[in-house]
């Protein structure tokens, strides 16, 4: 325990001649051995988002493939897994054959595959990254200036988010839509083409607090160890996100043709069956379509379902993660064709939400054209947590510079390849990503204009 | 190529340092890229499709409903529990309450006896994969190509069950087992070596099979690679050395080995051998394809799949776990104290799969030419975990359910617990 600090702690300094505090989150260093107790943008913008699903896609290994089409490039089919991307097919790239390669780590299953995608590295242990999530490398380069640097949402209702800046502590999604409602479009939602837009008296920043208490935080962080560190950090970063945005606030917002306020949403349905999911998924892209159109954010992830799944449909007594595995493959189908049947319905519910972005109008083409969605799973083949052909899709124009419509067709590469192309594509200064045997200066340039 | 290079170098060597010498040694050197029980499956499509093996399939689906109401829910609790729509199911952790079904709502997991064997179909055919064990060609399978006294009796105990039973390689227990070790969790590299100048037929062949710490690397195809380097990891309890002999490309034991230790690709990782003996065939294309047997302790094999989770296990391999336990008790064929002592141990085989490779002694100073024991120079370890879940009677606690007596009863809305006769006869549970 610090001799100088402790949870009841506050940082002072001067702020305009005023004494200002900041209280502190709850470190380590507060807490007993237990953890439990108190011891002119001319440009449209282009948005990007992450979308995630549980459960991966049906290709077992006696070659019954649901989802990988035949033809390679462009014009290839859409398999019956993917039926639901039918409407945005030339708007979408399918990636198969990619992999997450471990160096000799284990399979933390429903956890290496995404871990991997969106940090490059797999992960020692299960409920943690060994590095940040690409998002918010993407998120520090566009999400700047607007009022939400990121938003993260999770339609089934958990609190799952697989965003993180320390590998450690994840973003907290939005779980209704309600909520997001609220978020968006209620207390601090600035009307981008109100008439009389006058700045809110009630904000009042001048100065950064930070600043104010700048040589305290230092010798707080002096004194703490690497974990604590690292959440201070995050606080405080929060806390500087907190102040832009309420700097943002202060300004006119550039006016949105494509904003339309939307209706306040029912109290929502709280359901794990996947017509609830998909229902609350709808209606979540629908808000935040609206709330990209009234530029309230510029970067996104959204959970559909985590890695263990447990949506289900409706009156059966199984869930979907238990299908994947117990599941026989069918020997005339050559596939599991319960599972096959939810994976598609899962699936709609990325349809449902790409829809949502391409009904928006914006300039000559839809908010999906300006914007990139990295769509993707935690596993390949569910029925063994496989990490090999791993689904990944990126859907959306990325304002003109990703060649959609194609279907490109790996061999056992790393899926790390695609997560450095969304980020070449979303114009973030990166020239290489992931670590040890999935560190990749190679994005998949036939997708790049 | 390179590996054979090495082959060539080795014997000239070897010629070079024992001139006059009547024969020259040889040895070959593999990684185990596939390994899982020997079963047979005796249906000609799928695979839990009815075969020679299982007339009628492999066990069914558990109607667990009916398993709940039998030990002493009503219909409706017992439905409620079941329903994903309700707080009692887990995706990962399964269903803990379903441990209580035995006499007074014992954990029937860990005592299995306090509830009636709920049975298992067991294997009726008549091949099975393996070993002759105990030399005995009147008892046991024959083999698919015609030997006889082939003894797996693990097999006609489990080979009906969802999890074991498939062809080979596609079986699911085998394919997510394989998986794991292909992704790095562990690693099993074989030595042969050999006196005679044909390693195709050699009179004095020995066999090492050892862990090493370097990962499976996987090529394009997602397939294990060939002629990577290995070095040997010394290991005070997993190691096996077999004597035996080659014909025609065979490897076969010349005598049992006593007691070996393998890596075991199930949930009970350990696997102790008893009396082993291995028949492996040098193919044309360089790998070694084959089986090691012998008669391995029963009991664990049941703690395995308790500590895998128990209601997961059951819930996914459509198997009551209660069944396993006496299948297992009932068909143990041997006994290490002699005829008449507990039988404790259970005939089995496995099936391997092994690539060439370069395996390379401990201090990775050459490459392993002959087969000795590196026992004494492993470091103490620690005992291997059985699973990484954190399993307290084969189950996950729930943070937010207390663990012990309180998961005896979940706690079902008393509008569905004062439905139904049975709620009443058993005290509305």
């Amino acid at each position: 325990m610090t001799q100088r600090f402790n949870r009841r702690s506050l940082l002072r300094g001067l702020l305009g001649g005023s004494a200002v505090c900041l209280g502190l989150p709850a470190l380590d260093i507060f807490m007993d051995g237990n953890g439990k107790a108190y011891a002119d943008g001319a440009k449209l913008p282009v948005r990007f988002g992450t979308y995630f699903w549980g459960l991966g896609l049906t290709d077992t290994p006696t070659g019954g493939t649901r989802w990988v089409p035949t033809k390679h490039g462009h014009g290839f089919e859409i398999t019956p897994e993917l039926q639901s991307l039918a409407a945005v097919k030339e708007k979408v790239s399918v990636f198969s054959g990619f992999r997450v390669i471990g160096d000799g780590k284990p399979n933390i299953v429903h956890w290496s595959g995404h871990a991997s995608i969106l940090s490059g590295t797999a992960p020692v242990l299960t409920g943690s990254f060994d590095a940040p999530s690409f998002d918010t490398r993407i998120a520090d380069a566009i999400g700047g200036s607007t009022r939400f640097k990121s938003l993260d949402l999770s339609p089934s209702g958990k609190v799952v988010n697989y965003s993180t800046r320390t590998g450690k502590a994840f973003a907290t999604p939005e779980t209704t839509p309600l909520a997001l409602y609220t978020r968006l479009f209620g207390e601090g939602f600035q009307d981008p083409n109100a008439p009389n837009w006058k700045p809110d008296p009630n904000i009042m920043l001048r100065q950064s607090v930070l600043s104010a208490i700048g040589d305290q935080r230092l010798a707080l962080m002096a004194d703490v160890g690497r974990a604590d560190q690292t959440k201070l950090d995050q606080y405080f970063t929060s806390l500087r996100e907190m102040e832009n945005q309420l700097s943002i606030q202060q300004q006119q917002p550039e006016k949105c043709e494509s904003c339309v306020i939307p209706k306040r949403p029912d109290e929502p349905k709280r359901s794990a069956s996947v017509d609830v999911v998909n229902a609350n998924n709808k209606a979540m892209a629908r808000l935040l379509a609206m709330g990209l159109a009234c530029n309230q954010t510029r970067v996104f992830n959204s959970v559909h379902t985590p890695g263990s799944s447990e949506t289900y449909i409706a009156g059966d007594s199984k869930i979907y993660h238990q299908y994947t595995h117990d599941e026989p493959t069918d020997a005339k189908l050559g596939y599991q064709p319960m599972s096959s049947k939810l994976a598609g319905m899962v699936m709609q519910g990325l349809g449902d939400f790409l829809g949502e972005l391409d009904a928006i109008k914006e300039g000559d083409g839809t908010l999906l054209d300006n914007s990139l969605v990295l769509a993707f799973s935690d596993t390949g083949y569910a029925k063994i947590h496989s990490l090999e052909n791993i689904p990944m899709i990126l859907a959306g124009g990325a304002g003109g510079k990703h060649k959609s419509g194609q279907h490109i067709a790996a061999k056992g590469e790393s899926v790390t390849r695609v997560s450095l192309t969304a980020q070449q594509l979303m114009g973030v200064p990166v020239g290489e990503f992931g670590s040890g045997a999935m560190k990749t200066s190679r994005p998949v340039s036939e997708v790049m204009a | 190529m390179k590996r054979r290079l090495i082959e060539l170098a080795a014997a000239a060597g070897a010629l070079l340092c024992f001139s006059g010498a009547a024969s020259a040694e040889w040895s070959k050197t593999y990684v185990v890229e596939w390994n899982e029980a020997a079963m047979y499956y005796g249906a000609k499509t799928g695979v839990i499709d009815p075969g020679a093996d299982c007339p009628k399939g492999s066990n069914p689906e558990v109607d667990w409903v009916g398993v709940l109401v039998k030990a002493g829910y009503s219909e409706a609790e017992a439905k409620w529990l079941r329903n994903p729509a309700n707080p009692s199911r887990s995706a990962v952790h399964g269903q803990n309450q379903m441990a209580f079904r035995g006499k007074d709502r014992a954990n029937v997991y860990m005592h299995p006896e306090t509830t009636p064997d709920p049975g298992l179909v067991e294997v009726s055919g008549k091949i099975a994969e393996g070993i002759n064990l105990d030399g005995d060609k009147t008892t046991g399978f024959s083999s698919p190509a015609g030997e006889k006294g082939i003894d797996n009796v693990f097999y006609k105990t489990l080979g009906c069950w969802k999890t074991y039973r498939g062809p080979p390689r596609l079986s699911s227990g085998a394919l997510t087992m394989n998986d794991a070790m292909r992704e790095g969790s562990w690693t099993v590299v074989i030595v042969v070596a050999g006196k005679g100048d044909d390693p195709m037929n050699d009179s004095e062949v020995d066999v090492g099979i050892y862990m090493s710490s370097d990962k499976l690397v996987k090529d394009g195809n997602g397939q294990v690679a060939h002629d990577y380097t290995f070095r040997i990891k010394p290991d005070s309890k997993f190691e096996a050395i077999l004597k035996a002999k080659s014909s025609r490309g065979v490897i076969t034991s010349t005598e049992a080995a006593d007691e070996v230790w393998l890596r075991d690709p199930s949930y009970t990782r350990e696997l102790q051998l008893l009396r082993a003996r291995i028949s492996l065939e040098m193919k044309p294309d360089g790998s070694l394809k084959g089986f090691v047997g012998g008669y391995r302790p029963w009991a664990p094999v049941y703690k395995g799949w308790v500590d895998a989770r128990g209601p997961v296990i059951e819930a996914l391999t459509w198997v009551q776990l209660p069944g396993v336990y006496y299948a297992l008790k009932r068909n143990a064929d041997f006994s290490p104290t002699g005829a008449g002592g507990q039988k404790t141990h259970i005939s089995y085989a496995e099936r391997i799969e092994a690539v060439p490779a370069f395996v390379m002694t401990p201090d990775a100073s050459k490459v392993a030419t002959s087969v000795v024991s590196y026992k004494a120079s492993a470091p103490p370890e620690p005992p291997v975990k059985a699973v990484s879940f954190k399993v307290i009677d084969g189950l996950v606690p729930d943070p937010k359910v207390p663990f012990g007596d309180a998961l005896k009863v979940y706690p079902v809305p008393s509008t569905v617990a004062a439905t139904g006769s049975a709620a009443t006869a058993n005290g509305g549970r």
